[in-house]
């Protein structure tokens, strides 16, 4: 018999690291596990390269010569549209693949396991965020190889790569947040299909904002994700809409947008992911 | 001294909505002890062991593992409890291999320690020959063992499986039964949930049945099968006049039981062989068309007859992961 029959239980291990180093390596470990999934599951990526392609060559080829935007080619106003337009189904993308993994079985394993829980949640963003950069890669570099012409100086592509990357932490954060609450990858895609899909195509993504309907054009004036449209556009072609001060001043808009949803997602996802925890 | 009792609960309650899974529950295991929650699905055995392993909130009563109370101290219990699931608990895009490592680093070892452990489980669980395939291209058994081995990493105080061989065929659950064996002559502390009279006969030192969130019964192995009775000789008829003919046969001569839809005679053989081979003779002789006879052993259904007086309760909402943040699956 071993120690096991001691009549006092093994003490608790106590790690000689500190809480926050702890919190940094288990975040790190469970980040580069579903990381590992992505080589061999590529099928996973397909959500954030297909589709944009797709939307790609139907407005590139099909649409396009249909619509007429003053002062700049289809071509150069479609892909900022286009990546704002992938940015937004990250969202999606971000909730199918939380909602899934939320139910895999190891996710109880490390719920039952001494480490930091919210070490499991940052670890979720961290990889979502990461196939978000790895899609949105895909599609620039398929934009720029049919030829899109982005009129960036050094400033303007660091201050739209930092922009970028505010969006997709803050997107891939509610993504998480929905993927925790809609409990099933189903629901995610309905939500998905039912809110953020109108409102990426809203968002002056193929066609100009003033053109629209009345009440299309109100939405769309405040939609947040014109605002990011916007950025892009004003940043690759120096091209404003007007209508709205959001419009007019893209590049704060996102930004404001980003900490809110940011400021609200974050708190918002902890809590739920423990109540989850705790039952 | 008094010995620091393993898993203590009192008055352990759950409810989901409307539905009590786990009702008024009192379990106990002693360190360096085995016991078994018997029980048909939906029983509460998986809620129960969830509540221990500080996955779900109890609704009512306490439940103390190693002397730590799982709401109020869940982070020692974390420390202390290995909880091995239905549900292989594996990353399922990792190999069996890396799966190990990972477990190990996040317990705490660093690169080249957790290679050390991870080897030692895949020579102790016989993993070696699929160590590096994906966990979601092994089979069933081999998912099993790999499961079990991430539960090992540190020798836990408490090793709770659940249900380790549901859904396992008879090969795979001889392999599983011996790795447990070999743990528990280890002094493993091990509770352990099936819904198989003869595995919690197999490997346990006391066994609680229990239905509906409730104990029914408990006490030794020995002790439950002499209240079940010994094995039972099954014959099922060719169709349902041979029933007729059968259950008319052998009720009178034996102690029997009748299932008119499953066409089955059970008779009461205490006598094992001798009691297999006179029943067979006397249906025999009387030239009735038989499907088969066969001795076998008392299930959980004749136990919770024979200690409870009614049929062991089916609950359609099986209650595998059935909590209230997850979609309820159905077990494969």
């Amino acid at each position: 018999m071993s120690a096991i029959t001691a009549s006092a239980p093994a003490p608790v291990r106590v790690s000689g690291v500190a809480a926050p180093a702890r919190f940094v390596r288990d975040t790190a470990l469970l980040t580069v596990r579903s990381l590992r999934a992505i080589p061999r599951v590529p099928e996973r990526l397909l959500d954030v390269t297909i589709q944009p392609i797709v939307f790609i060559l139907l407005f590139l080829y099909v649409f396009g010569s249909a619509i007429h935007v003053p002062g700049v080619s289809y071509k150069d106003y479609l892909f900022p549209g286009i990546i704002g337009q992938s940015l937004a189904f990250g969202i999606i993308g971000a909730g199918v693949a939380t909602s899934h993994d939320m139910t895999e079985g190891v996710i109880d394993r490390f719920r039952s396991m001494p480490i930091s829980r919210l070490s499991i949640i940052s670890a979720q963003v961290m990889g979502q965020f990461c196939e978000q950069v790895l899609g949105l890669t895909i599609v620039v570099v398929f934009g720029l190889i049919l030829g899109w012409d982005p009129h960036l100086t050094a400033p303007h592509a660091i201050e739209l790569v930092a922009l970028m990357f505010l969006g997709m932490l803050a997107f891939t954060w509610m993504g998480v947040l929905l993927g925790m609450l809609v409990r099933s990858p189903d629901a995610m895609q309905g939500v998905g299909f039912i809110v953020i899909f109108p409102l990426a195509f809203l968002a002056g993504t193929f066609v100009p904002i003033a053109g629209m309907d009345a009440v299309p054009r109100a939405i769309a004036q405040w939609d947040p994700i014109s605002a990011l449209v916007g950025t892009v556009r004003g940043l690759t072609e120096g091209f404003h809409s007007t209508g709205s001060w959001q419009l007019v001043h893209p590049e704060l808009a996102m930004a404001l947008w980003c900490l809110v949803i940011i400021a609200v997602c974050v708190p918002l996802a902890l809590r739920r992911f423990n109540r989850t925890l705790a039952g | 001294m008094s010995q620091i009792t393993a898993i203590e609960t009192q008055g352990l309650t759950k409810r989901f909505g409307e539905f009590t899974a786990v009702a008024d529950l009192d379990l106990r295991v002693d360190t360096g002890t085995v016991v078994s929650l018997l029980g048909p699905n939906g029983a509460g055995k998986t809620t129960t062991v969830r509540m221990l392993a500080t996955l779900l909130r109890p609704d009512a009563g306490s439940a103390r593992v190693a002397g730590y109370d799982v709401v109020r101290e869940a982070a020692q219990v974390r420390a202390l409890i290995a909880l091995t699931g239905q549900f292989a608990a594996l990353d399922k895009n990792l190999t069996a291999s890396e799966n190990l490592v990972l477990m190990a680093r996040l317990r705490g070892r660093g690169r080249r320690d957790a290679a050390i452990v991870a080897d030692r489980l895949i020579e102790r669980f016989a993993i070696d020959e699929f160590r590096n395939r994906l966990v979601k291209k092994l089979s069933g058994g081999e998912r099993r063992r790999v499961d079990l081995a991430a539960g090992l990493i540190d020798t836990p105080h408490v090793l709770v499986l659940d249900e380790p061989t549901t859904g396992l065929d008879p090969r795979s659950r001889q392999v599983v039964w011996s790795t447990i064996r070999s743990l528990v002559d280890d002094g493993v502390t091990l509770l352990l949930t099936t819904q198989y009279l003869e595995e919690a006969d197999a490997l346990a030192d006391r066994v609680v049945l229990i239905d509906r969130g409730r104990e029914v019964a408990a006490g030794t192995p020995a002790q439950l099968k002499t209240q079940v009775g010994a094995q039972r000789v099954d014959v099922i008829a060719a169709d349902a006049t041979e029933f007729a003919r059968v259950s008319e046969l052998l009720d009178g001569r034996f102690e029997v039981s009748r299932s008119a839809e499953q066409r089955t005679v059970s008779v009461a053989a205490p006598d094992e062989a001798e009691d297999l081979a006179a029943v067979a003779a006397v249906v025999a002789r009387a030239g009735v068309q038989v499907d088969e006879i066969a001795l076998r052993r008392p299930t959980l259904d004749d136990a919770f007859l024979a200690l409870t007086g009614h049929v062991a309760h089916e609950d359609p909402r099986t209650e595998s992961r059935f909590d209230e943040s997850q979609p309820t699956e159905v077990a494969a």
